[in-house]
């Protein structure tokens, strides 16, 4: 090889790299010098607490994230979320690197082996189902807001123990929008046809199947989000993309149910498939920037305020620039470190700030976790994180 | 059936010279492990259609591994062996058809969780493999960001780390610098498929015009390809309950054959033919940006025809749309120079790195330069990585100072 390309070969060498950079950019101080929060040290009831999980999706890499190069574009998440929680700079993902099977391993604490084209239940039981039947919680107390294909199956598994009777209530906001562009006849449908695409690989948005499965998303319009068709698209049509309509049906979930779990995953990243760098970059931007949105919206609504832990975290991370076997940003094929390896940030009142948490954790971690800090039982094969409990 | 049931009369339905390697190195085939023979075989039988470069290749290869001593390859081959294949696998028929085989097996070793195994075990044998002796001077070109504007503290960040930054470049006689400094390098090479360039837009007369020896491809040139790629692309993305979109254009694609978007009507050229074709069939978005196009047919040219001259010009590509507009139309409303020229200076980046994967030690010249602009960067033997030269000089001055 006539030049060295062989940097950032290992999850410990990215890891490295990246505290590094922290270190550089924030001054981040160690663990053990941290004070806990005082709001933590009150005993606060754990079923009161509200968890929101967030996924930075579609396949987000170090160095157009935490990396030096890629710190331009993500200003919110560096200078304003990261001094108030703690972040985690290896979290690895051993599991299959497809965006549905790789949520729903995040969601139920266990690698999926399923197939990721396949619009299914998981096995394995979810965080929703967990949380709601360890805790009796009800059925308009966890939600997940995904984008549409294969995700509509994400809410409970498929076990035998568990299933939809203890699942979330899964909103698929471009279902929603096409539900309501139908029903509101509207002559602008196809100006808000960004807002419904899918992503490169999974091009088309999957057409209503029929007259009642529109109704059923009218209906969850109006009664869960207490929203009306016109309103709705009306709203629409003020948004840039996908992500955005996710973080606005988020913000009407919150007004209307205040669910005390709620999944979002964003996605619009993923259009990186189609190999535009720019567009990729463009989402990685966007998406910093509705994450501290989200974290705002948390901070101003008093159902949430100062009872909210907040996770983000991508799914994955796609595959290194020097992968021969892969092609850069554009894909997540090869299964190498750099698509294996991401990061974590968490705030919530618990919870230290401005602390970098150097060790490794898995995406199935998360799990265990939250149930073990609010008090149910999970059969995740994740391990608890203690710095998060 | 397994690789140490294979037998001469195994390779009947391959054409001749494929049916003729696979023979010639049987012994090697019946011992590689299940999750690597496939590829092997997809070579062997593309190579009618191969470049000659690859052709090289895969001798090189299949020798260099026949050769091994016994225990050396057991060491190698033995991780490889010890993967599981499921019997449905195993009864595919990949030896007439390894390319439907391969994609199913790559699933499989991820369903399985034995991807990272795969992946150390290949990487360990294919390292085994003796580098060969290459004394090839390679020249690339790479030019982009027309229309866009550039600032001089945000341009070609990347590329800048690995060679020498011109902030001052005269651009007067820039065509005419590198078409001079392609035709020289390009008379030096009179092997078949040896110079390439390659334009998002429409071939360049002011550039192609000189040179002979030259393979010139463009975006513009291969839109009835492309458009019949979108075509069989848009009657399968439909997700359905039980199958999914990507998997479905996946399979649709690589089952298109030249044959079926007509690529004969483009050239005469059995080996182009097929090239052009799986520069569509085979990709990510190519099929809708040009800067793709210029990207990944750069790569491929690299990674198979080896190319000792290469000039590759990224222009604009069109405005990002709903993407069942795209996929619908092959002719843009609109485009997007800022967004392109960001492209094409990653894509540039990863031209680079794929060229310094094929090239001996200093034996490498890579220039990019922003059209029109007095910004580019030199890479190569001759070219200190991550130093700026604010001296105004023409880009064959700088060639000569620093190529």
């Amino acid at each position: 090889m006539p030049h060295s390309l062989g940097h950032l070969s290992s999850p410990r060498a990215i890891s490295a790299t990246r505290r590094d950079f922290l270190r550089g950019t924030i001054g981040a101080l160690s663990m053990a010098s941290m004070p806990r929060s005082l709001t933590a040290q009150t005993s606060l009831l754990r079923t009161a607490q509200k968890t929101i999980l967030v996924t930075f999706g579609g396949g987000a890499r170090d160095e157009e994230t935490f990396a030096e190069e890629g710190q331009e574009n993500i200003p919110n998440l560096l200078h304003t979320l990261l001094p108030q929680g703690t972040f985690f700079s290896q979290v690895i993902n051993a599991g299959i690197l497809g965006h549905y099977v790789a949520t729903a391993s995040i969601v139920t604490g266990s690698y999926e082996r399923f197939d990721n084209f396949i619009a299914q239940a998981p096995p394995n039981p979810t965080l929703f189902e967990y949380y709601r039947k360890g805790l009796r919680r009800p059925a308009t107390d966890t939600w997940v807001i995904a984008p549409s294909n294969g995700f509509q199956r994400i809410g409970s598994s498929s076990h035998k123990n568990f299933g939809p009777e203890y699942g979330a209530g899964v909103i698929l906001p471009k279902r929603l929008l096409a539900a309501a562009l139908h029903d509101n006849k509207a002559t602008d449908g196809e100006a808000l046809s960004h807002l419904l695409q899918d992503s490169y690989e999974m091009p088309e948005y999957q057409p209503l199947q029929s007259g009642m499965d529109r109704e059923l998303h009218l209906d969850m319009l109006e009664s869960s989000l207490r929203l009306s068709v016109q309103d709705f698209v009306q709203k629409a049509r003020s948004l840039d993309s996908a992500d955005e309509l996710s973080i606005y049906i988020t913000r009407q979930l919150m007004k209307q149910q205040a669910p005390s779990l709620m999944m979002l995953t964003l996605h619009d990243m993923d259009i990186a498939h189609s190999g535009s760098y720019s567009l990729y970059v463009d989402a990685i931007q966007r998406a910093d920037r509705l994450c501290a949105e989200l974290w705002n919206m948390v901070q101003t609504d008093p159902e949430y305020k100062d009872r909210t832990t907040l996770y983000i975290m991508p799914d994955f991370g796609r595959d290194a620039d020097n992968d021969p076997a892969g092609n850069g940003f554009q894909h997540h094929r090869t299964g190498g470190a750099m698509a294996r390896t991401t990061w974590m940030l968490a705030l919530g009142p618990h919870l230290r700030q401005n602390t970098i948490v150097d060790h490794p954790i898995e995406s199935i971690d998360l799990v265990p976790t939250i149930g073990s800090y609010l008090g149910f039982e999970t059969a995740s094969t994740g391990k608890v994180i203690r710095e998060l409990l | 059936m397994t690789p140490d049931q294979l037998v001469a009369s195994s390779f009947n339905g391959y054409p001749a010279a494929a049916r003729r390697f696979a023979v010639e190195h049987l012994s090697l085939l019946q011992r590689l492990p299940l999750v690597v023979c496939p590829s092997f075989l997809q070579q062997i039988q593309n190579l009618d259609t191969s470049f000659p470069a690859e052709k090289e290749s895969l001798r090189w290869q299949c020798d260099a591994l026949q050769k091994l001593a016994p225990e050396r390859y057991s060491a190698l081959a033995s991780p490889l062996a010890a993967l599981s294949v499921s019997p449905s696998l195993q009864s595919l028929d990949w030896v007439q058809s390894p390319a439907s085989f391969i994609p199913e097996l790559t699933a499989y070793l991820w369903s399985s969780g034995q991807i990272n195994q795969f992946r150390l075990g290949a990487s360990a044998l294919f390292a085994s493999v003796p580098s060969r002796e290459d004394t090839t001077h390679r020249l690339v070109f790479v030019m982009l960001g027309q229309g866009a504007q550039v600032e001089s503290g945000k341009v070609l960040r990347k590329l800048s780390k690995q060679g020498v930054f011109f902030s001052s470049l005269k651009t007067a006689t820039a065509l005419q610098d590198i078409r001079q400094a392609i035709e020289s390098h390009a008379s030096k090479a009179s092997a078949p498929y040896a110079n390439w360039y390659v334009d998002g837009g429409v071939i360049s007369d002011e550039i192609a015009g000189k040179l002979s020896n030259t393979t010139a491809v463009s975006y513009t040139g291969l839109s009835k390809l492309r458009e019949r790629v979108l075509e069989r692309m848009q009657g399968a993305v439909t997700l359905t309950s039980s199958s999914g979109g990507a998997e479905q254009i996946h399979t649709r694609l690589t089952n298109t054959s030249w044959r079926d978007v007509g690529a004969s009507e483009i050239t005469s050229d059995p080996v182009l033919q097929r090239f052009y074709t799986e520069l569509f069939t085979e990709s990510s978005g190519p099929q809708i940006f040009s800067t793709s196009f210029v990207q990944w047919t750069g790569r491929e040219l690299i990674r198979r025809a080896q190319p000792q001259t290469l000039l590759l010009r990224y222009t604009p590509r069109q405005s990002h749309r709903d993407m069942r507009e795209m996929f619908a139309s092959a002719t843009p409303s609109s485009f997007d120079p800022q967004g392109s020229f960001r492209d094409a200076e990653m894509g540039a980046y990863y031209n680079w790195i794929e060229m310094s994967r094929i090239a001996a030690p200093g034996k490498l010249t890579f220039m990019a330069w922003v059209e029109n602009k007095p910004f580019a960067v030199i890479a190569g033997a001759g070219a200190p990585a991550g130093t700026i030269c604010a001296t105004p000089m023409s880009i064959a001055e700088a060639l000569q100072n620093f190529g």
